[in-house]
């Protein structure tokens, strides 16, 4: 700023520049008029005046240091180091009286109204210094000026005496101190804080002009300077939160003797933080400059979004109110003949401005965005996603207002409720599909047991492919059943009216998904219904076995299994080299031969020699074998005379101070080391081994009745033994709930006294919500894997 | 317990979290939102592969 100082020009603002304009009285008959109140901020206004006039000097590029302190007794001055107001005689005055004494006695007599003085200029819309004068106790004035000191002292605005010159100077400026007229004012105390947020604008907004503010009363003291002008603003405004680009974008220009600059930064909360000056002029209530910007912005934004691809869809656009959610941003325009407007005259009239500021930032925003993508990337993606909170707020409310289909009692036409009402005694079955829902509405208790039949929606997505999803309808109608409500203003825990919340689907692939969805929206939507314990899952049957008259339900393959194998075992033996085995003995044996054989495949599936694990585990392989050189070495030698093709590789394994052996054999591996060997299903395998070899080597001998049989797998075995299980027993495979007759469903499923509930936990619902997100995802891979994944983990279980 | 919001993926906690499982109000209107509008669906397999594995 120093180096801009017009030393120059100095002779071209005289006292001719003071235009006049009469009368104080008014002034102080009418203070609130003039400065808004005789309250706090009218008296803060006084300051600002001077100031003003300050900043005017260095706006015009004459002065770069304000110095303002307040005093004990409750004046203030202001010093700057600018031209000094002008001392000479006004050539319009018949009273010959100082240009400066008029500035200060003559309302709306100021340089600034002569647009030649002051190109730009801020003020209080020019009420001028005079004001200040008129409603202070006392005003001293001193100006530095070609050389020469002058003062002169005014009370209630009135002269005491003309300016006179009190001594010699090699310094400029002028100086004004007045203290407060407590005949006007209210309060007379002023505020620090108050004065220090506003110099501090000032300096923000004056890049390298100092202003330094000094308190007598408590020695508090601070200098505002900022090389980096309204860019220091905005990352003063943002230096508490997170911002979502390291540097504030900054635009600047000059059209038509207006300058527009804008520096704006986001940051990662909802809220938007607009500061708009117009001449150093807070501009709270907006206006012109403020508006084209807004346009600008959410112009550029549209534009970038859709001309870079982040939106794809064109029915999707951003909003003003969406580009502005996190945004910091500071406006200021410096224009020469400022119109104010609104009822605090905070408001920038001028229309010429929109349109400048508007091309403006449109410009330099666009160019910006070009350049700097993941910027503008960032930025974009959040405004979307503040799009989509709004659309979703939106939708979120039409949900619970939108009743649909509700009986008089308030609930919906598909509830058959039930008589009881005390909560904690009903319970709610939510059941997929209108057959189901039929069965258990017949079946039910309809004392203390509610049905409501939901459907899942499917579609058809892809010639062969279908989706399933629940309606906003059924959504709603759930919600409108349990009486809690939706959302953070309405969800009510207290209002639940059943504490067993049942959800009773079909067992296969469907009903699992209908679950799932149910399952997700419970842990999301009303997670408190989980932590209070109110969910349960329901156990329907999977098969019906029936063997005579006799009739038994039975909820998985594991206990079907169980119990065919009950059948059949009295009338078979079995036998290998060891000792022959017949009725319950032989059961678990026949069962650990099925998972040993089931685990088997598992590992072949993942590629594993299984014939090389078989011998392995018949020669009973432990880790300890791992960790010498000569076992390994002995090992290796019984394996290749059992499978000549092996090829061995040995490294060491550090980790463990041991040995590690990768085995090949044409397309198959093993790798044996101490993880291997630790791991659960190896673990698993060496136990189930350790069992059955009790019987003895291969082959197995089956003595069924009068037949003989033999069998070298024991996968084949176990199958023959199932089919022999089946003979005369008739199995039904349940698909939905709806096979089930009303009477079956209460006895198999919804019989409190008989039935089997499962009690949802949240933890379990952390990990299927992941699962959910994948189930639901648009990427095929992670889904594919996933699928692979657990279609695993679901044998493993089943084992 | 830490979790994962489930709209935005940030880390957040289950416990004095009153927007549980997610991250902020933001996020769980936006959940709700996507249940009001039917945009969550389970994508189904194939029909033949479905098959499959149903016999």
């Amino acid at each position: 700023m120093a180096e801009k100082i017009q030393n120059a020009k100095e002779e071209t603002y005289g006292a001719e520049d003071i235009k006049m304009l009469k009368g104080l009285e008014a002034v102080r008959k009418r203070p609130a008029m003039y400065i808004g109140s005789t309250a706090v901020e009218g008296l803060h206004h006084l300051a600002y005046e001077v100031v003003d006039n300050s900043v005017d000097e260095a706006l015009a590029g004459y002065c770069d240091k304000i110095d303002v302190t307040i005093h004990t007794e409750g004046s203030v001055t202001v010093i700057d180091n600018g031209r000094g107001i002008p001392t000479g005689p006004h050539p319009e005055d018949p009273e010959g009286r100082s240009a400066a004494e008029i500035a200060l006695t003559e309302l709306h007599a100021g340089g600034k109204f002569e647009s030649k003085a002051y190109k730009v200029s801020g003020g209080l819309h020019g009420v001028g210094v005079s004001v200040v004068n008129a409603l202070s106790e006392w005003l001293d004035i001193e100006i530095k000026q070609n050389g020469q000191v002058w003062e002169q002292h005014f009370e209630r605005g009135t002269p005491k005496g003309a300016l006179t010159v009190v001594g010699k100077t090699k310094s400029r400026g002028t100086k004004v101190t007045f203290k407060p007229d407590a005949e006007i004012f209210e309060v007379t105390e002023f505020n620090y804080d108050t004065l220090s947020q506003r110099l501090r604008e000032l300096a923000f907004l004056n890049k390298g002009l100092q202003v330094k503010l000094t308190d007598e009363r408590s020695s508090e003291e601070e200098i505002f300077l900022y090389s980096g002008g309204i860019v220091s603003f905005v990352e003063h405004l943002n230096k508490n939160k997170t911002p979502l680009h390291p540097k504030p974008i900054y635009v600047t220009k000059e059209k038509d003797g207006t300058s527009v600059e804008v520096a704006l930064q986001y940051n990662d909360s909802y809220s938007e933080t607009l500061y708009s000056f117009a001449n150093n002029i807070n501009t709270k209530e907006g206006g012109t400059h403020l508006v084209g910007f807004k346009a600008a912005l959410t112009r550029t934004a549209n534009n970038y979004a859709t001309s870079s691809g982040i939106i794809k869809n064109v029915k999707e656009s951003i909003s003003g109110d969406d580009i502005r959610e996190g945004l910091t941003a500071v406006i200021s325009v410096k224009i020469s003949d400022p119109q104010f407007e609104g009822q605090t005259k905070t408001k920038l009239g001028n229309s010429e401005v929109k349109g400048i500021v508007e091309s403006l930032v449109n410009d330099a925003l666009s160019t910006y965005f070009e350049q700097n993508p993941s910027v503008a990337r960032k930025i974009i993606e959040k405004a979307i996603l503040a799009s989509r909170a709004r659309d979703a707020a939106r939708k979120a409310r039409e949900l619970t207002r939108r009743k649909g289909a509700l009986e008089d009692t308030g609930l919906p036409g598909k509830l058959a409720d039930c008589a009881e009402k005390d909560p904690a005694l009903s319970e709610i079955f939510i059941v997929e599909g209108d057959s189901a829902g039929g069965s258990a509405k017949q079946g039910r208790d309809r004392h203390d047991q509610a049905i409501l039949p939901l459907k899942g929606k499917i579609l058809n997505v892809e010639k062969a492919r279908f989706d399933k999803m629940l309606s906003s309808d059924e959504i709603r109608i759930l919600i409108t059943a349990l009486g809690t409500g939706i959302g953070k203003e309405d969800f009510d825990i207290a209002k639940t009216r059943y504490h067993k919340i049942i959800i009773m689907t079909d067992a296969d692939v469907d009903g699992a998904h209908i679950r799932t969805l149910l399952l997700t929206f419970f842990f999301r939507q009303m997670p408190e219904v989980i932590e209070k314990g109110y969910l349960y899952i329901a156990q329907p049957p999977l098969f019906k076995v029936k063997r005579g008259r006799a009739e038994q339900y039975i909820q998985n393959e594991n206990k079907l299994e169980d119990i065919l194998l009950d059948l059949v075992v009295d009338d078979i033996e079995l036998k290998a080299d060891g000792k022959p085995l017949t009725g319950k003995p032989l059961i678990p044996f026949i069962k650990k031969l099925s998972k040993f054989e089931k685990l088997i495949a598992w590992f072949s599936k993942r590629g594993a020699d299984t014939d090389v694990l078989k011998y392995l585990l018949e020669l009973d392989l432990n880790k300890s074998v791992l960790k010498d050189k000569a076992e390994v070495s002995s090992l290796i030698k019984k394996l290749k005379a059992k499978f000549p093709e092996l090829v061995e590789k040995i490294e060491e394994d550090e980790e463990h101070q041991a040995y590690k052996i990768e085995l090949k054999r044409k397309s198959l591996r093993l790798a044996i080391d101490d993880e291997f060997l630790m791991s659960p299903d190896f673990r698993e395998l060496h136990s189930l081994y350790s069992f059955i070899k009790e019987l003895g080597k291969t082959p197995y001998n089956l003595k069924e009745k009068d037949t003989h049989k033999e069998f070298r797998d024991s996968r084949e075995l176990f199958e023959y033994i199932l089919t022999a299980a089946k003979k005369g027993v008739f199995i039904q495979r349940y698909k939905g709930l709806g096979e089930m007759n009303p009477g079956q469903l209460w006895e198999t499923t919804m019989d409190p006294n008989k039935r089997t509930l499962l009690q949802v936990s949240v933890e379990d619902l952390v990990k299927s919500d992941e699962i959910f997100t994948i189930l639901m995802g648009d990427q095929v891979e992670p889904r594919k894997a996933f699928i692979e994944k657990h279609a695993l983990e679901v044998r493993r279980l089943d084992i | 317990m830490k979790i994962k919001c489930p709209i935005c993926k940030k880390v957040t906690t289950w416990e004095e979290n009153p927007f549980r499982p997610f991250c902020s109000e933001r996020c769980k209107i936006i959940d709700l939102g996507k249940w009001a509008s039917g945009e969550y669906k389970i994508k189904g397999k194939p029909e033949d592969e479905k098959e499959k594995k149903d016999d």
